[in-house]
């Protein structure tokens, strides 16, 4: 790994972090009750965009953990279900680009419906209730308008920053 | 956007759909009922799932039906049959009483039923 790559995943890293506390600033769950546009997606998505599936992963898990102990909720249970969705994303990303299929709009969806599949299923662990299982189908359709949304940012983003003629 | 994009996004909405009907079948009730013999609960009876139970009585055995989330006596041995001829239950304030047989049926509910309150 070169220092500009470490240096460019940092970078990528913070604006996660940034964005995922931002995030808990909106009031888009007082709308929706546990639903989050995921704006911190958009680093993973980019560091995929720009390098590959581990920048990926390393931004993704990094982001998660340093963003708990920004807030203070380290393995507490709102860590726990962040964790378990960001896995459930990430490895469904992972995946989703190894069939070269999709393009970066279906990776995106098929990360964020991951991720609200994953979160589910452990609040269902942790809690053993079934009540958020009702909630699922509601929280997977709005899983496509943020992941298309999450996907358009980045395609804006790295147009703006003419990413390729610089790496 | 490729065509994987589109089939993907199509195959979740269909997914959200399809999860709808299921689910919403499946609201836990939480409704059951709790069949008594001589003042000692003998069953607990899931009123979500249609079935049929018997109990043994003080006069022979209390054939009990579930259905639709209501409950009733089908057959049991009593000299009036008061109890079977009450037929289906389903509210908790309403018990189905076998007196011969000691036998009584109530149902446990955390809804509100549609009296405001009763006096016992």
């Amino acid at each position: 790994m070169t220092v500009r790559k470490s240096v460019t995943l940092s970078f990528l890293m913070a604006v996660g972090i940034i964005l995922q506390l931002l995030e808990s600033l909106l009031p888009v769950a007082a709308i929706v009750p546990g639903y989050k546009i995921g704006f911190a997606n958009i680093a993973s998505l980019m560091a995929l965009q720009m390098y590959d599936r581990k920048s990926m992963w390393i931004v993704g898990l990094g982001r998660i953990f340093l963003s708990a102990l920004l807030q203070g909720t380290l393995f507490s249970v709102a860590f726990w279900l962040s964790l378990s969705g960001g896995l459930a994303a990430l490895a469904t990303m992972s995946l989703a680009v190894q069939t070269k299929w999709f393009s970066i709009f279906g990776i995106s969806v098929a990360g964020a419906a991951a991720n609200s599949a994953g979160q589910v299923l452990a609040i269902t662990w942790i809690y053993q209730q079934y009540f958020m299982q009702l909630y699922l189908p509601v929280l997977l359709a709005l899983s496509i308008v943020s992941g298309l949304l999450i996907a358009l940012f980045v395609q804006l983003i790295l147009r703006r920053i003419h990413y390729e003629t610089r790496i | 956007m490729t065509r994987a994009d589109k089939i993907l996004i199509v195959a979740i909405m269909i997914l959200s759909a399809g999860l709808i009907v299921p689910l919403l079948n499946h609201v836990p009730q939480a409704s059951q009922a709790v069949v008594t013999v001589s003042d000692q609960e003998v069953m607990r009876i899931d009123l979500s799932k249609d079935g049929k139970y018997s109990v043994d009585g003080k006069l022979g055995k209390v054939y009990i039906q579930v259905k639709d989330g209501q409950i009733r006596v089908t057959q049991e041995n009593s000299p009036r049959h008061i109890c079977s001829q009450q037929g289906y239950v389903s509210d908790p304030n309403t018990p189905i009483v076998c007196l011969p047989n000691e036998t009584v049926i109530t149902i446990e509910s955390d809804e509100q039923s549609n009296e405001d309150t009763v006096i016992q």
